[in-house]
């Protein structure tokens, strides 16, 4: 058995006052506690103690330890990397199919959870405990993506939710936004020692948000890392990809967590196995509403809806020219001399 | 000419045939007559010899090259003091049950190829040199070598010609032209056969369909997909994919192998199970016979006119997924491997792509499992279930072992058979591996029934362990691995191929029985240490249908003629004591052929001989292959 609640505020004015939390669980197959009703004064100190009071009323059977290291992956659900992109011309900006077309999650945010459940296990190794969140922006499917890295090894979930039409491929929600969102997260969680996010996702291919998000905490960043170390005194050290060849950067420990984006040789995600999947379904997941947590947050929901850039136009690359096949060396020169390629 | 009824013994009718042709028919009559008769005077032998040169001449009349040398003719030895003479010299010259009567092909009709096809540098391959004096040229043999050879390294020709025409005509007067002068030819599509079918036996032609890769016409209501013979699976099903089709033939060899060479051995693959046969799902053809003639089942004789394919032609393709207008004859091309004719064009009913694909690998223990694991399958997964595939523990350590690209990446992690070796429940070499994977319209219907099914043998302990695939990337990797099967253990050593249908439940009872008595055999047989045989079984599992290849010793690639026969007789015996088939997929070609006379009675075998001379009386497609004596 188990019940949720969700309860969004009325207006305006019961905002600051007796205004219950706007946080749910969504549980699959234990029964365990579900919703919290606080009654609360949102003023700044209260929005952490409601959003911690959350956490520890989860009631999981053992208590929640002294984690020594909390790492936040933010991943992103987005088109398969294999299907074809399908453009209605007529729609403009949205001309991108979504609509019962296969999603996953971006391959880079793979790599990010991959690194996370690896630094976890040397933790772990070294007696130490370590968790890793995932959190993850977008409509009700994206608990699926959220799923798939809870069954990879990520401990907790959060999941902000959008409204269905809300698209996540740069048209509605843009870098700006996620990464106001992202810096809000990380501030009620405290003690984030690090964000590991994937460089870019595959269907707006910023790469900005990590970036962003960055600025926003006025954290050390690493971006295209290669390879992450952690130290013992809790630094980072990153070697990263340019260009030109290979850079190492140490990100030293403060109170900011460090960001490091993730970039594609850094290692290769492992495949949820079945025990790990059963799991997953236990773990708990914290589901928000978009709305809420910008309220929370004290955000503008338009400034991190409204995009920063418009999308002017979206069309499909023009179809590659057919080549001519030839069926001798003679052919060849033949059809080369009669486009006066050669004399 | 007619000759059918000339047989061995039968006089009076050779008699006839030469009485019409030969130039010496006087002195001939003289000795004809006297039927039987011994021999005493080596003179009469040089008589009839020189009667004989004078008919054949006549009758095979186009060869435009002198006469070729004696022991080039297939006659056998006439000796001094045999009872019958004229019996001996006249057999040789056309046996409708001998190889024998066919000749190679010459540097003339590499002359006449040339003068009748429209691009001759392209179409002809050949390494028979001309004169010195006409001033020609001789290609390298070098390009005729993959064309000769399987890729298996087992069965070698020596085709001198190798012939690629552009369009149906051109194939049309090839094969009529080779009817007329008695040339052996083989028809090839992407040579990527396991029985040899597709390579000469000696020096026949080659006829390459490759250039035959027009995609005509995927009309968008019915799904029917007509294309050349020659057009290479995989740029299909791309075709196919594109216009939100998929093509219900999907086989490891699909980067190579052709639509053509597909049908005329009826090749199973891995959506057998969902989709059925090319017999259903083949529903026209074009083929050309081998008098020329160009055949037309269900499919539209003017689509060739639309020579530019990549013209949209909005054009009835005049090919219907229902006709029930006379007898079928498509069927009999279909799995005939050549023998009947060459397929040309075809037409192939496809079905809507899936939107949603999942796979999953699941580790199971023992085969009861396994079994348990289908029933399952087919009852969680229904209408979604496309595939089932087995794979055992053998043959997953070859794969880890000489597959390309399945094991360690660069960067030091392990793909996914890394992980399926690593995983806990590993190590047990009688662990067996399921690739099961479902095709379907709807995302969240599809993931839900997986969940279910798999939730179901999570908890009943079924499976050990398992991988779900959650994008695209894992589900190519997982099948990645169950297609570099075939081509991981030809690379472990020298192995032999079967491929046979069983009971379902006696699947492993199959591997079992046959690892035991090899072992036992071998071990009897040599005083070395003990050999341990790998036998690896992989297959279609739903379908019934094992590969069992055997490798008896790693690493070493000679092949054995009498090892081999001693596997033929142990495998063959362990699935004909259980009623199943010798060849489930992979055909008859060369190296099956012989067992056609003890797995079919005689009206059968006899039924199947009538059919070939219906549409090959002269015996020039594919000599050598599919039935026993032809």
């Amino acid at each position: 058995f188990f019940f949720f609640s969700k309860i969004y505020p009325s207006d305006q004015d019961t905002l600051t006052h007796n205004r219950s939390a706007s946080f749910f669980l969504s549980l699959f197959d234990l029964p365990l506690t579900a919703s919290i009703a606080l009654n609360s004064n949102l003023t700044a100190d209260n929005r952490h103690s409601s959003y911690h009071q959350s956490i520890s009323n989860l009631g999981q059977p053992n208590d929640i330890k002294a984690i020594n290291m909390k790492i936040l992956v933010p991943i992103k659900r987005v088109i398969d990397y294999a299907i074809k992109i399908r453009v209605d011309p007529t729609k403009g900006a949205h001309g991108v199919q979504l609509n019962n077309v296969k999603m996953s999650m971006n391959p880079f945010c793979e790599i990010a959870i991959e690194e996370a459940i690896r630094i976890k296990e040397s933790a772990t190794k070294a007696k130490k405990d370590a968790e890793v969140v995932a959190v993850s922006i977008g409509p009700k499917q994206c608990g699926e993506t959220i799923r798939t890295a809870l069954a990879m090894g990520a401990d907790r979930g959060i999941h902000i939710e959008t409204k269905a039409d809300v698209r996540g491929d740069y048209v509605d929600l843009q870098p700006w936004g996620i990464a106001r969102l992202l810096k809000g997260v990380v501030e009620k969680e405290e003690n984030v020692d690090l964000v590991l996010l994937g460089k870019q996702s595959i269907d707006s291919d910023c790469g900005q948000t990590g970036p962003l998000l960055a600025g926003f905490l006025n954290s050390p960043q690493a971006t295209f890392a290669a390879k992450v170390t952690r130290e013992d005194d809790g630094a980072f050290t990153v070697e990263r990809e340019t260009d030109t060849g290979t850079e190492t950067i140490k990100l030293n420990h403060g109170r900011s967590p460090a960001v490091i984006t993730c970039d594609l040789r850094l290692n290769t995600p492992r495949y949820p196995t079945m025990p790990n999947i059963m799991k997953a379904k236990k773990k708990p997941v914290q589901i928000i509403s978009l709305e809420d947590m910008a309220k929370e947050l004290g955000l503008d929901l338009d400034d991190v809806l409204k995009p920063k850039n418009e999308v002017v136009e979206v069309y499909e690359p023009p179809p590659r020219k057919e080549g001519e096949m030839v069926g001798s060396v003679d052919e060849l020169i033949g059809k080369l001399r009669e486009k006066g390629l050669v004399a | 000419i007619s000759y059918a009824c000339f047989r061995p013994v039968d006089m009076m009718t050779s008699s006839h045939v030469f009485r019409r042709y030969s130039q010496n028919t006087f002195r001939f009559k003289k000795i004809i007559n006297s039927s039987c008769f011994p021999i005493q005077n080596r003179s009469k032998i040089v008589e009839l010899r020189a009667a004989v040169f004078h008919c054949y001449e006549r009758s095979f009349g186009k060869i435009h090259a002198p006469v070729p040398s004696w022991h080039q003719w297939p006659l056998q030895q006439i000796q001094e003091g045999s009872p019958s003479l004229s019996i001996f010299a006249i057999r040789g010259i056309h046996n409708p049950s001998g190889k024998s009567s066919l000749r190679p092909p010459t540097i003339d009709d590499v002359q006449y190829f040339r003068s009748v096809l429209s691009r001759p540098e392209r179409s002809i391959l050949t390494n028979l040199m001309e004169t010195p004096d006409s001033g020609g040229y001789s290609e390298s043999g070098g390009e005729l070598q993959r064309y000769n050879q399987d890729w298996t390294n087992i069965y070698h020709g020596s085709s001198s010609l190798v012939l690629r025409p552009q369009n149906t005509g051109e194939v049309s007067s090839i094969l009529s032209y080779c009817r007329e002068n008695y040339i052996g030819i083989t028809p090839q599509g992407g040579n990527t056969g396991l029985c040899g079918g597709a390579t000469p036996i000696k020096n026949e032609i080659i006829l390459s369909l490759e250039d035959l890769n027009n995609i005509y016409h995927l009309d968008p209501c019915s799904g029917v997909l007509i294309c050349d013979a020659g057009c290479i699976l995989q740029n299909l099903h791309d075709y196919a994919n594109e216009r939100e089709f998929l093509l219900p033939l999907d086989i490891g060899s699909k980067g190579t192998c052709q639509i053509g060479g597909n049908i005329s051995t009826n090749a199973g693959g891995q959506y057998f199970f969902r989709f059925g046969s090319l017999h259903g799902t083949v529903v026209g053809m074009e083929v050309v016979l081998p008098n020329g003639e160009v055949l037309h089942f269900n499919i539209d004789s003017g689509i060739d006119a639309e020579i530019n394919a990549k013209q949209n032609n909005n054009n009835r393709s005049g090919s219907h997924r229902k006709d029930n207008t006379g007898y079928d004859l498509k069927h009999l091309f279909i799995g005939a491997e050549g023998t009947l004719g060459v397929v040309t064009k075809v037409a192939i009913a496809c079905p809507s792509l899936p939107i949603s694909r999942n796979s999953a690998l699941l580790i199971c223990n023992s085969y009861e499992k396994v079994l348990n694991v289908m029933k399952a399958a087919k009852e969680d997964l229904g209408e979604i279930l496309s595939a089932i595939e087995l794979m055992d523990w053998n043959t997953l350590q070859l794969v880890k072992t000489h597959g390309i690209n399945t094991s360690d990446d660069s960067n030091g992690g392990s793909g996914l058979l890394g992980e399926i070796l690593s995983a806990e429940t590993y190590g047990k070499s009688n662990q067996l591996y399921l690739l099961v994977e479902t095709q379907g319209s709807n995302l969240e219907h599809d993931n839900s029934k997986m969940d279910a099914f798999l939730t179901r043998l999570f908890e009943s302990s079924t499976i050990d362990n398992g991988f779900l695939s959650q994008d695209s990337k894992q589900i190519m990797e997982m099948w990645k691995i169950r297609e570099s099967c075939n081509p991981s253990v030809a690379r472990a050593g020298c192995v032999y191929k079967f491929d046979v249908s069983v009971p379902i439940e006696e699947y492993m009872d199959v591997a079992h029985e046959v690892n035991n008595k090899l072992k036992a055999e071998l071990n009897s047989r040599s005083e070395d240490d003990e050999i341990t045989p790998v036998v690896c079984v992989w297959g279609h599992l739903a379908d019934g249908n094992a590969h069992i290849n055997i490798v008896p010793k790693l690493g070493t690639f000679d092949k054995d003629k009498s090892l081999a026969k001693l596997i033929e007789s142990i495998v063959y015996a362990a699935v004909l004591s259980r009623k199943g088939s010798i060849s489930a997929e992979h055909g008859l070609g060369q190296s099956k052929n012989s067992y056609l006379s003890k797995i079919k009675t005689e009206s059968t075998l006899d039924m199947m001989y009538q059919v070939k001379k219906i549409f090959d009386p002269r015996g020039i497609m594919n000599p050598g292959k599919y039935l026993p004596r032809c």
